[in-house]
């Protein structure tokens, strides 16, 4: 429990939390890019915190406590979950045997839960919409996490996210295992429903399109930037979920020097870079779907999960 | 001598098929055929006497001839026979001459296949011998090119494609299965796999002979498989139903039991038997469904036929000296009596315009001789006396309760008498209930000699055969039945 | 067998062709369009024939290269040309009526390959083959297969279910490739001789389909019932 590990710690909950809304800046500028069209640029994000943090919160008047509460337990948990994966480092810091993959999940869970809560809570129409998708789609979408993270145990024989960076780090027979492959297939399907990158949302501010969205129509100000700030960071966690532990293991910081860290660092945006590239690709490629076909996508991500399930067996 | 016969065999109908594709009409084509049934059945009755000499084997092992193999040759010889002098009066009542010679290069192809089965020693090639009986009489079901032929086709062709896939799947791992004893490349004959068998590991042989049974099953016609088999037999040509029933259904049943055998020596318990003799039973009970509430008269036969398959495989299943000898009769009556039933049940429907029992009345008014005969294939096809499908009925029962499965005898017992009344109650409706409308003019005339002829002759072998169990067959039986369980030879 | 002496990362290659030709069989269970599945079958066709010149390589087998270049140009070349001709010919490109949607054939596709995987491990352990690639190649084949049974079950287009019919065929073949190497080059042949047989005639029956009822779909086979 060095001072230098405790610093890393803070270092990397301080990364997740300042380079969320790049991360999702560089999402939107290649969206728009692909498209052909200018982009708000990669700041944009920063920008649009920084002017929701100056404006006044208005409060509807049938909220009740938990329209308080959740911006919090939702911001918080984003918060707490860098503590548990590996993000700069290869090696544990303190507290991060707090919880192992399960439990990270499930604090990222709660989160979002909280937040559903809040869109049910003001009694508006476009909150029930969108808690309502939102949790029609984690009905399947949260057994299939929890499948992948068997898959993951199984593959590693261990639950903590560092023994499987190591493994697959350590052999490449492992890493071109079929477990794995479809691990990283199922996971990926995984990353787009929960980032809502569905091709079913639309970007529009049009209400009928919004899955996650509409759930927090009801908010503004500082509750509201702390809402899309937690969006973001839930988005970077599970992006470094994908890359540092299952999809590109590797160019973590072994020793923990500065130097290393900031490498690790740069090395975690390069990696966001392709994954961000794919993802805005497959988005882009598909038109939009009727709202009802997202079981497709779950059902194919469940079917890989089993699929790399039966394949640790083999 | 065995050899020359068996070429005379198999090249009588596979030169019909050179014959009839290059001939000028339907007259010759039919003739033909004719020709190559009578040469068939010319070879096949003294083989059948010649192969109690042991199993004979040709081409290096690939062509094996046994009395079990002879005794379906032998059925399948008859019903060709039969359904060849039949197709040259039926199919001139059919108004399709221009496509006549090729319906009977199929037919001869048809038949040449089946046989070609019975002989196959090697499993595979038993298994290709069997698709591509399957892909010929797809065409010969489908010959009419109505809408009802083409479904019955269709779904002929997708259902037993998939049964066939099903017992490849069986077949291969079956192949795994002895490649632990026998090495990684040998020829899969019968005896291979037999002797193999005492060191296969039973789980997987009782797996794989599921997969045939349900596979070879589904071309035999067994519950659940059999929902193809009204619709194909009832839909084709009636001497393509009388094919079907009589020859090709037997043909299947033989891998069902050259398989069994292999499963009865590899330490396997009870469930192969078990598992056909249930299969059997379930036949006979949908059978008995029905045929009760039948209301096609050509579905009815083809029902019967069902209902006679499920027999059979409780025959085999049950094993023994009886049941083997119960089944193997059996075989032999009901390519008997099920052509008889088809010729008269396709006189019928030209005469009358109809394939409803509902609209077919008066036939012994009508129509005295054929009515005759009809109604003792009736009798016969029940399971009465004094004609040969009780005598094995009778056997196979007594077989059922002699190797401890008198459940499945009870339940046969009681099914066949379900089977006895429902059938004969549409029969009892079709000669003795008056037409409704009384001055309907009586129906034409529209079958001649070369449909009548062939009733006849398949009649009276019934007859003799229900009254006189000759005690050459019953060697030949026991001669099978040993062949068929392992002991030493 | 033979191959279980590969070294691991070779295994774990194998192992993903094999199962990625059971993942291109899921492929057709979730999609509606007919050219989905032929693609699918054609590259199913084609891994494994890879799947087959990689068994002949570890069995030193010229044998074996030539069963798989011939499986890759009938079934991976000459069986999706006649199918995709039949496809033309129709005029729907795609399943109009769905018995099961394709999100729950997917689901009933993944417990059918968790059935498979119970078979094949009750049949190896007993053999003493437990952890090693004959589990794997009879949980691909179980699976391919009941995935065709199932495409034959709830397709309705007749297109659909000859591929259903034939992706049954691919899992045994499969299976075959992997388990009985030795089976003699004769066999081989004239099974896949009786695979085309059998895609012609079919090919055949489903014009005499077009010509009686205008459309190729079995959902207007209902004329014979009881």
């Amino acid at each position: 429990m060095s001072a230098r590990d405790v610093l890393l710690q803070i270092a990397q909950v301080v990364s997740v939390l300042a380079f969320a809304p790049l991360l999702q800046g560089a999402i939107l500028q290649f969206e728009e890019r692909v498209q052909r069209a200018q982009g708000p640029g990669l700041l944009q994000p920063y920008r649009d915190l920084w002017k929701l943090f100056h404006k006044q919160i208005v409060v509807p008047e049938t909220a009740s406590w938990i329209y308080w509460a959740a911006p919090i337990v939702a911001f918080t948990a984003m918060l707490t979950v860098p503590i548990l994966i590996p993000v700069l480092t290869d090696f544990p810091l303190p507290l991060s045997d707090m919880g192992d993959i399960l439990g990270g999940g499930l604090i990222l869970t709660l989160g979002s839960f909280m937040v559903v809560l809040a869109g049910l809570d003001s009694g508006s129409a476009y909150g029930g919409i969108g808690s309502s998708r939102a949790v029609m789609v984690a009905i399947l979408a949260e057994p299939t996490l929890i499948l992948v993270f068997v898959g993951i145990t199984l593959l590693a024989k261990a639950m903590l996210p560092f023994v499987v960076n190591h493994l697959l780090v350590g052999s490449p027979a492992v890493y071109w295992s079929p477990a794995h492959l479809f691990l990283v297939a199922a996971f990926f399907i995984l990353l787009l429903v929960e980032t809502d990158r569905l091709p079913i949302h639309s970007d529009t501010h049009i209400e009928v399109y919004m899955i996650d969205e509409a759930r927090i129509l009801e908010y503004s100000g500082p509750l509201l930037a702390l809402l899309k700030w937690a969006s973001m960071m839930k988005q970077f966690i599970l992006y470094t979920i994908f890359c540092n532990v299952l999809l590109l293991p590797w160019g973590l910081s072994h020793l923990g020097s500065a130097v290393g860290t900031l490498a690790s660092l740069a090395a975690l945006l390069g990696k966001f870079l392709l994954v961000a590239l794919v993802v805005v690709f497959v988005e882009t490629a598909q038109s939009r779907l009727r709202f009802y076909r997202y079981q497709e996508p779950l059902a194919a991500s469940f079917l890989l999960a089993v699929l790399a399930i039966i394949g640790t067996q083999l | 001598m065995v050899g020359a016969l068996l070429l005379l065999l198999t090249g009588a109908p596979a030169l019909t098929i050179f014959g009839c594709l290059v001939s000028r009409g339907p007259r010759a084509a039919a003739m033909l055929n004719l020709a190559a049934g009578i040469v068939a059945f010319a070879a096949a009755a003294p083989l059948t006497v010649m192969s109690g000499g042991g199993p004979f084997r040709y081409w290096d092992g690939y062509v094996v001839f046994d009395t079990a193999g002879a005794w379906v040759v032998l059925c399948a010889a008859i019903v060709y026979l039969l359904s060849s002098i039949y197709a040259v009066g039926y199919m001139r009542l059919l108004d399709e001459d221009a496509r006549l010679p090729a319906f009977y290069a199929l037919f001869a192809g048809f038949a040449l296949a089946i046989l070609v089965s019975s002989l196959m020693n090697n499993a595979a090639l038993y298994w290709i011998a069997i698709e591509l009986t399957t892909l010929v009489s797809a065409f010969l079901v489908a010959f009419e090119r109505a809408a009802e032929s083409i479904e019955a086709a269709w779904k002929y062709i997708v259902i037993v494609s998939t049964g066939i896939s099903l017992a490849l799947l069986g077949t291969v791992l079956f192949y795994w299965n002895g490649s632990f004893v026998l090495g990684p490349t040998y020829n899969m004959t019968w005896d291979a796999l037999r002797q193999a068998a005492p060191a296969m590991n039973p789980g997987l042989v009782v797996l794989a002979f599921l997969l045939v049974l349900v596979g070879y099953g589904t071309k035999v016609g067994l519950a659940p498989m059999h929902t193809w088999l009204p619709d194909a037999h009832s839909e084709s040509p009636a001497p393509i139903s009388a094919m079907l029933s009589g020859a090709l259904l037997n043909a299947a049943m033989l891998g069902i039991v050259r398989y069994l055998v292999v499963a009865d020596a590899a330490p396997s318990g009870v469930m192969p038997r078990g598992a056909l003799v249930v299969l059997g039973a379930l036949s006979l009970l949908m059978a008995a469904l029905f045929i009760v509430r039948q209301q096609n008269i050509k579905r009815l036969m083809a029902y019967s036929s069902v209902e006679h398959m499920g027999v059979i495989a409780l025959g085999f299943g049950f094993g023994g000296p009886f049941g083997v000898a119960g089944a193997l009769y059996h075989m032999l009556n009901h390519s008997l009596n099920k052509p008889l039933m088809f010729f008269g049940a396709g006189n019928m429907m030209r005469s009358y315009g109809s394939k409803e029992i509902s609209r077919i009345r008066s036939v012994g008014r009508c129509f005295p001789v054929q009515a005759g005969l009809w109604l003792a294939g009736a009798a016969a096809i029940t399971g009465a006396p004094p004609f040969g499908l009780f005598l094995s009925e009778l056997v196979v029962v007594r077989a059922g309760f002699e190797r401890s499965f008198g459940w499945a005898a009870l339940l046969m017992a009681g099914l066949l008498i379900v089977i006895f009344i429902g059938f004969l109650n549409h029969f009892r409706a079709m000669y003795f209930e008056p037409t409704a409308d009384a001055a309907a003019d009586p129906p034409a005339r529209t079958s001649g000699g070369w449909c009548v002829a062939p009733m006849w002759l398949a009649l009276a072998p019934l007859l003799v055969f229900g009254m006189w169990w000759p005690q050459s067959f019953w060697e030949f039986f026991r001669q099978t039945a040993r062949l068929l369980s392992n002991a030493a030879p | 067998m033979l191959l279980t002496q590969l070294d691991p990362l070779a295994a774990s290659l194998f192992s993903a062709t094999a199962i990625a030709s059971l993942l291109l069989a899921f492929v057709m269970l979730g999609s509606r369009w007919l050219d989905n599945y032929l693609y699918a079958f054609a590259a199913q066709s084609w891994a494994m024939a890879a799947l087959g010149v990689a068994v002949g390589y570890f069995a030193d087998s010229a044998e074996l290269y030539l069963i798989a270049a011939l499986s890759a140009l009938f079934r991976g070349l000459v069986l999706p040309y006649l199918i995709r001709r039949m496809i033309q010919r129709l005029h729907v490109a795609r399943e109009l009526h769905e018995t099961l949607r394709p999100a729950s054939a997917l689901v009933i596709g993944a417990l059918g390959v968790i059935f498979s995987l119970a078979v094949s491990t009750k049949i190896a352990v007993p053999l003493g083959l437990g952890g090693t690639v004959v589990v794997l190649a009879l949980t691909v084949m179980f699976a391919t297969a009941l995935i065709g049974f199932l495409m034959l079950a709830i397709r309705q287009e007749a297109v659909s279910q000859i591929i259903g019919l034939l992706v049954l065929e691919n899992g045994v073949r499969l299976g075959a490739q992997i388990l009985i190497p030795g089976m003699p080059l004769l066999i081989e042949l004239v099974i896949l001789a009786d695979v085309l047989a059998a895609v012609a005639c079919l090919s055949v029956l489903v014009r005499y389909l077009l010509s009686e009822f205008g459309n190729a779909s079995t959902a207007g086979l209902k004329r014979l019932v009881g």
